[in-house]
């Protein structure tokens, strides 16, 4: 048993002499266990079945499953406790969402950060010295990330941007955010509201370029996490500059509990710190501003959205769309229309749709037809 | 015709997804026998300072 704690925690046994360290191996199993425990009430209280309690209950559920997820990823207590970050095995693994790996309690990697790394990573042997110029040109050890493409294929096959809803922390962060009661950006779906729309000529014309600037996370993927690292420099271009959930997770506890890292802190630091602030007062009014234009773990789930095997789906024979009704169009805070395209790559899969709905007739699940045998749709309307 | 609407559903519902859970598993296989996970280990087990906003 002993082992095997000190295997998990990444720790020697002398480390185990320090009561603080005792400590935190305790908390860390009583985290572990009221998280666990918080998800098994949910599910014996069959509060996961989306329609059945309605939407004010399923936001409950969802963020007490966020919070769970989060609790369980970054339990490891002995890095909030002392400052310092998980060295152990479990970091071969990477957690599904936006979880920066220089977060204390972060007992995984994350995705995009390793995608970087491995980029980043060069093959000394094929490396050389340019002789005119003088500089270590560094040949790239691994074109093609199979690990993380992998991984990333097998989270996005099961249930595509479904991360992107209920376990990502930064979605976490920015649900909670939203929930502080200031007046909402709500961005209306067709042409003819935004010009009636109440709001000022800046507000309408951000709120008519918003589905073109949606296009920008793929950028952000693209440039910042594939061609930059792999091409240009060994760095880890989107942690480096962009990256919010770093800044949040990893620098802000790190630094305040180390004066040594807080002493290095310089305009990098500020860079982060006000593209971190910018999208918290965003977030405010906004709903999650970086999973809709930034985040590129959310682009590369997208990608799956229409083929997973958790999906979407419309009952047509129980929709009343054609008396009307847009229930669920109102309620999705991502801006999608479910009915029209049920599985659209900016849905995150956060059930505030089918939890809406009057007629129950949005169904997430592995189905493709009800118990009644009417077919369910989970492609786009004609 | 229902019948074939049907079938055809079933396969891109199921397999599909199937095949891109497999194809996942495969580069997973070959991205630890290519050691990509001691890259992932070695940036993650260590303060990244650029994450962290300190260069």
């Amino acid at each position: 048993m002993k082992d095997i704690i000190l295997w998990v925690f990444g720790i020697d046994e002398s480390a185990l002499a320090d009561p603080v360290t005792i400590t935190a191996i305790i908390a860390t199993f009583v985290v572990i266990a009221a998280a666990l425990a918080a998800l098994i009430v949910l599910l014996v209280k069959k509060r996961f079945q989306i329609r059945r309690f309605g939407n004010k209950v399923w936001q409950r559920t969802k963020l007490i499953t966020q919070a769970c997820f989060f609790m369980l990823t970054n339990s490891f207590m002995i890095g909030w406790f002392k400052g310092t970050i998980y060295q152990g095995k479990l970091k071969y693994l990477c957690v599904p969402g936006m979880n920066c790996y220089s977060c204390p309690g972060a007992w995984g990697a994350c995705p995009i950060g390793s995608l970087q790394a491995i980029f980043n990573d060069f093959d000394a042997k094929k490396s050389w010295v340019d002789q005119k110029t003088g500089t270590y040109v560094k040949v790239p050890k691994y074109w093609f990330a199979f690990y993380l493409i992998g991984l990333l294929m097998i989270i996005g096959a099961v249930c595509g941007r479904f991360v992107c809803g209920l376990l990502c922390p930064f979605g976490w962060v920015q649900d909670l955010l939203y929930k502080i009661p200031v007046k909402k950006l709500r961005l209306p779906r067709d042409e003819m509201r935004i010009a009636n729309s109440k709001h000022p000529k800046a507000v309408r014309f951000f709120l008519g370029v918003d589905k073109y600037l949606r296009y920008a996370k793929y950028a952000f993927l693209i440039i910042m996490v594939i061609f930059l690292p792999l091409l240009v420099k060994a760095d880890p271009w989107f942690c480096k500059y962009v990256c919010p959930s770093g800044m949040l997770l990893g620098g802000i506890p790190l630094m305040s509990m180390n004066r040594s890292l807080a002493a290095a802190a310089g305009n990098l630091t500020l860079l982060k710190l006000c593209i971190l602030a910018s999208l918290t007062v965003i977030s405010l009014f906004l709903y999650r501003p970086f999973c809709r234009y930034i985040c590129p773990l959310g682009a590369i789930y997208s990608f799956f959205n229409k083929v997973s095997l958790y999906r979407y789906g419309i009952d047509d024979a129980s929709c009343n769309r054609a008396k009307g009704c847009a229930a669920c169009a109102h309620a999705c805070p991502m801006g999608v229309d479910p009915v029209r395209d049920p599985n659209s790559l900016e849905c995150i899969r956060c059930g505030t749709c089918a939890a809406s709905c009057p007629k129950k007739a949005i169904r997430p699940g592995f189905r493709f037809k009800t118990a009644e045998g009417n077919a369910i749709r989970t492609k786009k309307s004609k | 015709m229902g019948d074939n609407m049907k079938k055809e559903s079933k396969a891109s519902r199921y397999i599909i997804p199937a095949a891109i859970f497999a194809c996942g598993v495969t580069f997973v296989i070959i991205g630890i026998a290519d050691k990509e996970v001691l890259t992932v280990l070695r940036k993650a087990a260590a303060i990244c300072m650029e994450c962290i906003g300190l260069g």
